[in-house]
């Protein structure tokens, strides 16, 4: 062209692997995959966070008692209204002009009670009986009543000595404090190791997918004439990555978000801290499963034939969730009073949640749960970055070797021993 | 510009016990077109690949510019693979910026460079759309713009011709004469032989994985012995035997096809002819590439 060269200049692996990374990452966050996925389930944790308010409600709250005063006894009116949420009931209190016109309303059934007499000897007429709960109130409030009256007529003043009563405490001395979130740091850890799960199924998918989809549809030939496949693997791993980190992200923080505040949760720091360890578990389990997914789905040609390479890879995050489920469960139980993890259990428990693949889920439930020594999770975190360490030689080795031989399926034998 | 030359030197590869390239040698020049034809299993593709650093040779070396290719330079190469393949679900202008950064080309020249090639190739509407929309032609066009649009010193095409209609086929030959007369050397393989006889500065014939005969079109006519179409319709059969060396390689009625070892025995061949009778014509047979293509391949042995 008789057009000025463009400007150009030679690609470096770090803006290779970015130039791939972005594109992966700009054409997942369009998918369906993400908009729906975050949709529904960002959705679902507001219905639960809605549906526990509601349970929590219906728990705290009974049906509010409609209350009549008449005559002198009205002065206990206010007290009484004020003090019913403290004691776990709601009041509508009125004013009744005279008893009769009290009874007839009684009777009808626009009120529960109608109390009268005076504010040191109620008495109260109801159609049945009267609430435990509000005969104690009255009962309370009436004998404050009688008691300020006789301080009074002592000469000493109600005020100060109701001051002096508020200010009797009872001091607990606590010989084993319970750790901040005991139950609930297992539930998190539970629910963050069932997202791990999930997503790095999801997106380990999506990977595997991807790197089939290249080779099936030739694109991949064009691509590594310009860049090494290792860099196109990275660059997918980043970038696909990076799509279920923000996604996991907006889960989460919506989460926190509709639990938090409304109370469901109970325990915000035990959340928060959860959330942290499951992101970091996820940036490394996702990984480690990222790079073997590619590595055995680059062995086949066609998107079909997906699900059926990646088999060995697929079936060692099942067992994950497995013994997953195997520890959560008894940890739960344990914090619950369900007695200590056996110690076989426990055993078996540390000795898995410290084999790589299966680290991630299990170290997150574990981590959760507060029950890890520092020692053992920074083992498991080296470890795991060792496998990712020789996952990413030997996973870029089988890439290479296979990304380019369409056809048949490969076995992996002939991938690992080829250098094309 | 002499620097700028794409060398293949004694390049060999084997897939298992099958030599797809042995000791495969030849040049592409700045500004040349190099045609690449044999038949199908040649290792024209194999050759391609590993100028590509798709594949790597088992022995052998290529050169750009009189130094091995490296990495860095074969960015700078555009290339059209024999399997088309671009993302069937990404937009056209979107991919086109993608490849051309991959090439090192920054975004804002390349979006430029993609709306230039679109509009040349007459899809300038189309830069939207998915390219799995177009039609097949459509999508070939975009997988040119790909190979050319960061503006390649290389350009190598893998069959580039195959799948196209008539007016595309127009197209894209233009486009490849404009990119040699720009100074780019071109190397595309085609089974079309005529095009590449029009088209093509030098074609390489390559068969077995050895390149048999690489030259001009006119350089490769002269290594075939001269042939020539006689007209004489008095002559009776077997008169061109008289002529030393001569033999006939075809009677199509009154007219016959000889074969001389050596352009100088016409005069012989004529005087042989006249002598039968009149003679309506007397034309020397200029071998078409085609012919050339056969006589070569069959000439020969299989390796």
């Amino acid at each position: 062209m008789s057009t000025a060269a463009p400007e150009r200049s030679a690609l470096g692996a770090r803006r290779a692997v970015y130039l791939i990374a972005r594109r992966e990452f700009a054409t997942r966050i369009r998918s369906k995959v993400f908009s729906i996925g975050t949709i529904v389930a960002v959705a679902l944790i507001a219905l639960y966070a809605v549906l526990q308010l509601a349970v929590i409600d219906r728990i705290n709250t009974t049906t509010t008692f409609k209350v009549g005063f008449s005559g002198s006894v009205t002065a206990l009116a206010q007290p009484f209204e004020a003090a019913a949420p403290s004691l776990g009931f709601k009041v509508k209190v009125s004013d009744v002009a005279s008893e009769a016109q009290g009874r007839s309303e009684v009777r009808k059934g626009s009120l529960d009670a109608l109390i009268v007499g005076t504010p040191g000897a109620p008495e109260a007429v109801v159609e049945t009986g009267l609430d435990p709960t509000l005969q104690a109130a009255l009962v309370s409030l009436a004998k404050q009543e009688v008691l300020s009256t006789d301080l009074s007529a002592a000469g000493l003043s109600p005020a100060t000595v109701e001051g002096q009563i508020a200010a009797v405490s009872l001091h607990v001395d606590t010989l084993h404090a319970p750790t901040a979130g005991q139950l609930q740091g297992p539930i998190i850890g539970f629910v963050m190791a069932f997202a791990l799960y999930l997503f790095i199924g999801i997106y380990g998918n999506v990977i595997s997918q991807g790197v089939v989809a290249e080779k099936s549809s030739r694109v991949v030939e064009i691509l590594l004439s310009t860049v090494r496949p290792g860099q196109l693997l990275l660059g997918k791993v980043v970038g696909i990555g990076l799509v279920g980190l923000l996604q996991l992200g907006i889960i989460a923080v919506c989460g926190l978000l509709f639990t938090v505040p409304t109370g469901v949760l109970a325990l915000p720091d035990a959340a928060i801290g959860a959330v942290a360890i499951g992101v970091m578990w996820f940036v490394l389990g996702f990984i480690l499963y990222a790079l073997m997914l590619a590595a055995t789905a680059s062995l086949v040609s066609r998107v079909e034939e997906v699900s059926s390479a990646t088999v060995p890879v697929t079936m060692l995050l099942v067992v994950t969730w497995l013994l997953a489920y195997v520890v959560a469960i008894p940890a739960i139980d344990a914090v619950t009073g369900g007695g200590a993890l056996s110690p076989g259990l426990e055993t078996l428990t540390t000795v898995f949640s410290l084999i790589p693949p299966f680290t991630p889920v299990l170290m997150s439930i574990r981590m959760a749960a507060g029950e890890v020594p520092l020692w053992e999770g920074l083992l498991s975190i080296l470890l795991v970055l060792a496998s990712i360490a020789g996952m990413t030689w030997l996973g870029a080795r089988i890439y290479a070797n296979s990304i380019l031989r369409f056809g048949a399926r490969i076995r992996l034998t002939d991938a690992l021993r080829r250098t094309s | 510009m002499a620097d700028r030359i794409l060398e293949i030197d004694r390049v060999s590869k084997r897939y298992g016990n099958v030599a797809a390239l042995q000791e495969l040698s030849f040049e592409v020049r700045a500004g040349e077109l190099f045609g690449f034809v044999g038949p199908n299993g040649a290792g024209k593709t194999t050759t391609m690949r590993i100028v590509l650093g798709v594949l790597a040779a088992d022995a052998g070396e290529v050169r750009w510019g009189g130094t091995p290719i490296t990495f860095a330079t074969r960015q700078r190469i555009g290339y059209m693979p024999e399997e088309r393949g671009l993302y069937p679900s990404m937009g056209v202008s979107e991919q086109l910026v993608y490849l051309a950064e991959l090439h090192g080309m920054r975004a804002r020249p390349a979006r430029a460079a993609a709306a230039g090639w679109l509009e040349r190739l007459g899809l300038a509407d189309r830069g939207g759309e998915q390219l799995q929309k177009l039609s097949q032609g459509n999508q070939q066009r975009v997988q040119l713009a790909a190979a050319l649009l960061f503006s390649p010193d290389v350009l190598i095409l893998d069959e580039p011709f195959s799948g196209l209609d008539p007016v595309a086929v127009d197209v894209m030959s233009a486009v490849l004469r404009e990119q040699a007369d720009a100074g780019i050397s071109v190397l595309f393989s085609s089974h079309q032989l005529e095009l590449v006889e029009q088209l093509c500065d030098r074609v390489g014939i390559i068969r077995g994985g050895r390149m048999l005969a690489a030259g001009s079109v006119g350089e490769l006519r002269t290594g075939s012995a001269p042939r020539y179409w006689v007209d004489a319709p008095g002559a009776a059969s077997g008169w061109a035997r008289q002529v030393p060396g001569a033999t006939v390689v075809r009677v199509e009625g009154p007219r016959t096809l000889v074969e001389l070892p050596a352009a100088d025995g016409d005069q012989a061949l004529l005087q042989a002819a006249l002598a039968t009778g009149p003679v309506r014509e007397f034309r020397r047979d200029i071998p078409t590439l085609s012919e050339l293509f056969r006589s070569v391949i069959t000439e020969e042995p299989a390796a």
